[in-house]
């Protein structure tokens, strides 16, 4: 285990949040703006961010832990690495729309309406990297709500019978779940405060609430742990208050399903593990019934992505399943648990990212995006379908592709814990995963359209603003499987935090 | 009378009342009538949080944010909502004899849990204290009055009313629980309610115009 931090003032923190906030802010405003200048503001406020993460985690693995303004904001290897990832698919995911956006939205649509999109992009960004930075407990709530507003209009954005139907629940549930998060987050600071063993400021930061945990009163504990694991799982995706996920990642612009699925349910997960972890010492209880969470969640997940004929919905379905593993290696509360379900974290976030980049691909190009719709075009879209294969077998756990090492990591976890139910319940998961993504790649990329003796249309692969970031992607599956070491010595630290049952 | 008896009456009064409200919220058919009913219950929680700050000087701050945000935006954001447009809301799932029994019952069975087992929300000595205790009691039978209103409400206007008053009992609660808590934060929670209820208003608006209707039992398109 990594030893004692040492806590440098840092205005990186504070920056890395601020900066997509203030070009949200510019891009609303800048109504007259060329779209180009539009997209490219908020290609280049990426880049930036990027490059601050990759800053942070640079000096979080020299031993440092970043804070500023009074402790409110503090960047651990837990906090570097979410915004590395947040930083480094929001980048992509930017660069990808520059094209997606206007073909998508027709062009007097994109005249009137990209630096509405582009600001609320940015704005959605801002918010979670603000969660994934902020100390304080109710400040954690309220970042990630302002990430589900920030979202909402861009989950509605095509306006169409659809698109409001998704953005109408998409706001409505994701507000009642994480108002119990906020009941959740009250309790927590009530809790602390009410040891005696910390002052009033103190009891709202998460750092010093992880000290105090194992004094708050039994009752009291349970309470808060239900309230958390509702609101945030509800946010996270976690079955069965997953509802809301399937409308609102299929029906929002390709661009923001990848960070609804690639990121923004990875960061609610964050702060799940953050809030209820400091609670396994003392109720080591919790874990079992996480650990039971995940396993329902993963395995119910793929059984409804099985029967799905929308490949966005599939894939929506699919990243239920996938937070399952993630939720069950850190619900463990064990260092090989979390850094199983870390590593599962990063390596979803890279493959289901691609996945959407590729469905969007075939949407792009074909204007469908039901199976039965599609067919045969590995010969006209021969970078997307390789890209599709290469997200799908990492996904589902294929060696030498970076998810086989995170689940590997899972079942081994939850084999060493003796929860051996639970290592075979995910095993399946990952096998019929396997089945439900290669069955459609099989069908939309290899098998016969819908009408096998009409003329195939001619369509063509995407422009190269849109298969960059999905080879990008794609080779970073490919060099995490071969090279599997390679997020170690920030993965090892990030677990470090959360692992409070040892190793 | 003495004067602290006479303020824990007060509170205690004012706490009661704001179920009333609550009720009337859900209740009325009318949906003018029931932003009326919403506006009373944010007035009444103004006049809680002074009566407080008695104790905790920084109430004072929170009650400036939620005679901003609740009284004045969010009523405001809903009266835009239904202007030129029939307020009647649309027929509830749950006829209004039945409603106002389980309504009823919701109310008896959260307040004397809350008010019974307080100890397991409040482990804090100040929060057992009388009007804290009814306080705390009053703001979790309001949030499920407010949940029960979202659930049972075809009405998406109506469910975001009952949306207003679920948030209303966990910014109730707050007054017993985070009596500590930061103004930054305070304004955070209170600004979060008012963007929702003005986002969710606007997609509102949005069904209203392509489906003709508000009825969340038409938005059926993405149906498993």
């Amino acid at each position: 285990m990594p030893g004692e931090a040492l806590t440098q003032t840092s205005v990186l923190p504070a920056a890395v949040f601020l900066l997509p906030v203030l070009a949200g802010v510019v891009l609303i405003s800048a109504t007259r703006a060329s779209r180009v200048l539009q997209q490219w503001i908020s290609v280049l406020t990426m880049v930036t961010v990027t490059g601050l993460g990759a800053w942070m985690a640079r000096q979080i693995l020299r031993g440092f832990v970043l804070t500023t303004w009074n402790q409110e904001l503090r960047v651990d290897a837990l906090s570097a690495l979410m915004v590395v990832i947040i930083g480094g698919i929001g980048l992509l995911a930017s660069i990808y729309s520059l094209r997606y956006i206007e073909e998508r939205t027709g062009k007097n649509l994109v005249a009137s309406r990209t630096h509405t999109f582009y600001g609320l992009l940015m704005w959605f960004l801002g918010t979670m990297l603000w969660g994934c930075v902020t100390n304080n407990v109710i400040m954690l709530y309220v970042a990630i709500e302002a990430t589900t507003l920030t979202s909402g209009l861009l989950v509605a954005f095509y306006w169409d019978r659809r698109a409001l139907e998704a953005g109408y629940k998409y706001l409505m549930l994701l507000t009642i779940g994480i108002t119990f998060a906020l009941f959740g987050c009250v309790l927590l600071y009530a809790g602390a405060a009410a040891t005696n063993k910390l002052d009033g400021a103190s009891a709202l930061l998460i750092s010093d609430i992880r000290r105090v945990t194992q004094f708050i009163p039994g009752g009291t504990a349970a309470v808060t742990i239900a309230f958390l694991i509702i609101g945030f799982g509800t946010k996270a995706g976690i079955a069965p208050f997953h509802p809301w996920l399937p409308d609102a990642h299929a029906e929002a612009p390709a661009p923001i399903s990848v960070l609804l699925s690639g990121v923004m349910i990875k960061m609610s997960l964050y702060a799940l593990a953050r809030t209820v972890s400091p609670f396994y010492p003392a109720w080591p209880q919790v874990t079992i019934f996480i650990v039971a969470l995940g396993t329902f969640t993963m395995l119910l997940g793929i059984i409804l992505a099985l029967t799905q004929n929308d490949l966005k919905r599939l894939l929506a379905y699919s990243s239920v399943s996938q937070m399952g593993y993630v939720l069950a290696g850190v619900g463990l509360g064990t260092y090989l648990g979390c850094y199983g379900g870390l590593y599962h974290l990063v390596n979803h976030a890279l493959a289901k990212s691609l996945l959407f980049m590729c469905v969007g691909a075939v949407m792009y190009a074909t204007g469908a995006r039901r199976i039965s719709e599609l067919g045969g075009l590995k010969h006209q879209m021969p970078i997307t379908s390789a890209c599709y294969f290469l997200g799908a077998l990492a996904l589902a756990g294929f060696p030498p592709l970076n998810g086989f090492w995170s689940k590997l990591t899972i079942y081994l976890a939850l084999a060493r814990a003796g929860l051996w139910w639970a290592a075979g319940i995910a095993i399946l998961a990952s096998i019929l995963t396997a089945v439900v993504m290669v069955r459609a790649g099989y069908r939309v990329f290899w098998g016969n359209g819908p009408s096998v003796d009409a003329p195939s249309p001619s369509f063509k692969e995407v422009p190269a603003g849109m298969f960059v970031p999905m080879m990008i992607l794609a080779a970073i599956c490919v060099l995490l499987g071969v090279y599997p070491q390679a997020p170690y010595p920030l993965l090892h630290r990030a677990a470090a935090v959360l692992a409070t049952l040892g190793r | 009378m003495n004067p602290e008896a006479l303020h824990s009456g007060l509170i205690e009064t004012l706490s009661l009342t704001l179920v009333i409200t609550s009720v009337a919220a859900v209740e009325m058919r009318r949906l003018k009538f029931s932003i009326a009913a919403y506006l009373c219950q944010a007035l009444l929680i103004v006049g809680l949080l002074l009566s407080f700050a008695s104790v905790n000087k920084a109430l004072y701050w929170w009650a400036a944010t939620a005679l901003l945000t609740k009284v004045i935006l969010t009523p405001w954001f809903l009266f835009r909502a239904i202007r030129g447009v029939d307020d009647h809301e649309l027929k509830p799932v749950i006829g209004f004899g039945p409603s106002v029994v389980i309504v009823a019952l919701l109310m008896i069975s959260f307040f004397r849990l809350t008010h019974g087992r307080f100890a397991l929300l409040a482990p804090s000595g100040m929060a057992q204290l009388g009007v804290f205790r009814t306080n705390l009691a009053v703001a979790s039978t309001v949030f499920a009055l407010g949940l029960y209103a979202v659930l049972t409400r075809r009405d998406a206007v109506k469910a975001v009313i009952g949306l207003c008053l679920l948030e209303n009992g966990v910014h109730l609660s707050l007054v017993s629980l985070a009596p500590g808590l930061s103004e930054t934060a305070l304004f955070g929670v209170a600004s979060e309610v008012v963007v929702t209820v003005f986002l969710l208003l606007y997609v509102i608006g949005g069904v209203r115009q392509v489906f003709g209707s508000t009825d969340t039992f038409r938005l059926r398109e993405l149906r498993f």
